[in-house]
Parts: structure tokens; C-alpha cells; sequence
């Protein structure tokens, strides 16, 4: 049992540093070879966590191999666009000026209903105030409206908003993030006299503070403590 | 760029030290194999003692690479030539059935061959 307790954790750890080392791509956007990659990792893993026989490198090193190879055949692909149409294919238009094409459905074996409920999702019922929906290779589909259905901006109003910039965050449940502080150029001269106005007196009574790009400070006490 | 190169490092050091492992396991069960080929042949002369000292000296130098052979191989393949190496041992300790013993240590030979074997990167074995 302990044998099989340390082959877990060791073959756990593995699989972690391995996905991060995949990138920061979320699971439902992996490309086809991430996913393949991901699946066969889970399955090389889970022989030798259940099989005390089989050597611990039975696992570990088809797992460091396929890692390497797809480091290499990422390489290769931001390299060549060539390769990367071959490792990742291609965007289809499924959708081109309200009209569905149904060549490229066909040839990505999406039904019409998959298609249907997609838009549904995007918020779109209505194919004719589409001018593009593009089938992704990540399996995303992406939707341009017609220039008429777009949400107006404030660009075409004519008007020019302060931008606001990203908010970072400063104190996340009761802990102060001084590298976001000295970041944003404050003080905490200056995250006191915040704290003061908001009404608390130390920063283990806040849940969340930000503060954006043009100043602006958002504010979250702790339930219960302030 | 450095992460290709190290990508690219690690997968020429497990090409390596597989061909290594392989090449080693070859000479290493060779060498046992060969041990107890002359074992059979002292045996067959009437030498029973000293058939019994190289066997049990193979026996030991497939012990002392035990570490290396269970993290490399399949356990139970070990298991097998080690539950051979003592059947052996015991029908050498006896001194009285040669068919008996020479069967045995035919089949821990063959143990030995195929652990060597099953390492080598020959077509047979990737397909």
C-alpha cells in the first residue's frame, strides 16, 4: 500500500508539472494534439499507480517523452505555418453572410443542430444577423455579427471614455499583495488612509481591494469583521 | 527556444540511456547465460559441486543488479529467473536428477534470453 501511496504522489506531481509546462490552455480549448496528449498522459499514469510490477519508469518516461515531443512539435509549429495547419488544421467558415455552408459543416461533421444550438449559446437565433461564424480548431465557434446587429460603442458616439485599465488586486482575503502595491506606485501610507475610509483598521478585515489603472479603489470587507 | 533545447536535450538522453540500459541488460544476461551453459557442462562431467558454486556465483551477480533490474524490467520477470536461480540451486544441492536439472536450467536460461530480448529495439518487438 505504501509502495502504491508514493507511486501516486510521484506520478501526480509528474502530471502536474507536465500540463503546466503544456501552457495555460483551458481543457475545453486544448488543439486536437493537446487533448490527445492530455488523455494519453492520464492513461500512462494510471497503469503503473495501480500495478505495483510494472516499473515506476514505465510510466514516467512515455510521459517525459510525449512531453518533450510536444514541446518540440510546438516549436515546430510557431515555426511553420505549414506544420501548424497540419498538427492543428484550420478555422472553417461555417457561417458567410447569413448563408450556412454546408460544405464545410459536411466536412467538420457538425450537424445543423450543433450548429443551431452553438449560435443559441452565443446569443444568436437568427442566421441572417450573422455576417461570419467561424468553426475554431480549438472546436470554439467564433460569431461576427452583421455591422448592423453590432452593439453600438462609444467610439461612434463620439465620445472618448477614460480608460480604466486593469484592476489589480491589493489585499485578497485578509492578505496584502505588495508586489500588486508597489506595482500600481502606492505607499501603504496611502492603503491605510483606504482602509480608514472604508471603515476597517487592518488589512486581515478586508476580503478584496483593487485598484484600477485611473485610481479607483474597489472595496470588500470580511463578513462578520468589519 | 530554451525550452525546445532542453525538449530536445532530455529526449536525446532517454534515447541514450534506453540503448545503454538495453546493450547493458544483452552483456549482463550473457554473461549468466554463458555461466550456467558451463555449469550444465560440468554437471554432465560429473562435477556437481563446482556446477553448484558458478550457478550460485550467477546467482549473486543477478542479486546484486536487483535494484537496477526491478526499476528497469517487469517484476514479475524478475521474480521468475530469481524463483528459477533457487529450483536450480536446490536440484544442484541434491546431485541426483541430471534430466530434471538440465530442464531447469534450460528454462532459466530462456528466462534470462528473454529479458534481454524483450529490451532490444528489434522490429518484432516495436511492432
Amino acid at each position: 500500500m505504501t509502495v502504491t501511496l508514493i507511486r501516486t504522489v510521484i506520478l501526480y506531481l509528474l502530471i502536474i508539472v507536465g500540463l503546466r509546462l503544456l501552457g495555460k490552455h483551458q481543457l475545453g480549448e486544448l488543439e486536437p494534439s493537446e487533448l490527445v496528449l492530455a488523455l494519453i498522459i492520464a492513461d500512462l499514469a494510471s497503469v503503473p499507480m495501480q500495478d505495483n510490477g510494472i516499473p515506476l519508469l514505465s510510466g514516467v518516461i512515455p510521459i517525459l517523452v510525449l512531453l518533450c515531443l510536444d514541446l518540440l512539435l510546438s516549436a515546430a509549429a510557431m515555426g511553420s505555418v505549414k506544420f501548424r495547419a497540419l498538427m492543428c488544421g484550420r478555422p472553417s467558415i461555417v457561417v458567410e453572410k447569413g448563408a450556412v455552408v454546408q460544405e464545410e459543416l459536411k466536412k467538420n461533421r457538425f450537424t445543423i443542430d450543433e450548429l443551431m444550438e452553438e449560435l443559441r449559446f452565443k446569443g444568436y437565433t437568427d442566421l441572417s444577423a450573422i455576417e461570419y461564424a467561424i468553426l475554431e480548431t480549438s472546436g470554439q465557434l467564433s460569431v461576427l455579427p452583421r455591422a448592423e446587429e453590432k452593439p453600438l460603442t462609444a467610439a461612434q458616439f463620439g465620445l472618448t471614455p477614460q480608460e480604466t485599465g486593469l484592476p489589480a488586486v491589493l489585499i485578497s482575503d485578509g492578505r496584502l499583495l505588495e508586489h500588486n502595491l508597489k506595482a500600481r506606485g502606492y505607499e501603504e501610507n496611502w492603503l491605510h488612509k483606504q482602509l480608514i475610509d472604508h471603515g476597517v483598521k487592518r488589512v486581515d478585515q478586508v476580503f478584496l481591494l483593487t485598484v484600477d489603472e485611473a485610481g479607483t479603489v474597489y472595496f470588500a470587507p470580511k463578513e462578520g469583521r468589519a | 527556444m530554451k525550452q525546445t533545447w532542453i525538449a530536445a536535450a532530455v529526449l536525446i538522453l532517454l534515447l541514450a540511456a534506453a540503448l545503454w540500459s538495453g546493450l547493458y541488460l544483452a552483456q549482463f544476461t550473457d554473461s549468466l547465460t554463458s555461466t550456467l551453459y558451463q555449469a550444465q557442462g560440468m554437471v554432465e562431467k560429473g562435477s556437481w559441486e563446482d556446477a553448484a558454486r558458478v550457478t550460485e556465483n550467477a546467482q549473486r551477480r543477478f542479486q546484486d543488479r536487483s535494484f537496477y533490474l526491478h526499476v528497469t524490467l517487469r517484476h514479475n520477470d524478475i521474480d521468475a529467473v530469481e524463483t528459477s536461480f533457487r529450483e536450480v540451486e536446490q536440484l544442484l544441492s541434491h546431485r541426483e536428477r541430471l534430466g530434471e536439472y538440465a530442464a531447469a536450467n534450460a528454462r532459466l536460461i530462456t528466462q534470462l534470453e528473454l529479458l534481454a530480448e524483450s529490451e532490444h529495439p528489434s522490429l518484432h518487438n516495436i511492432l
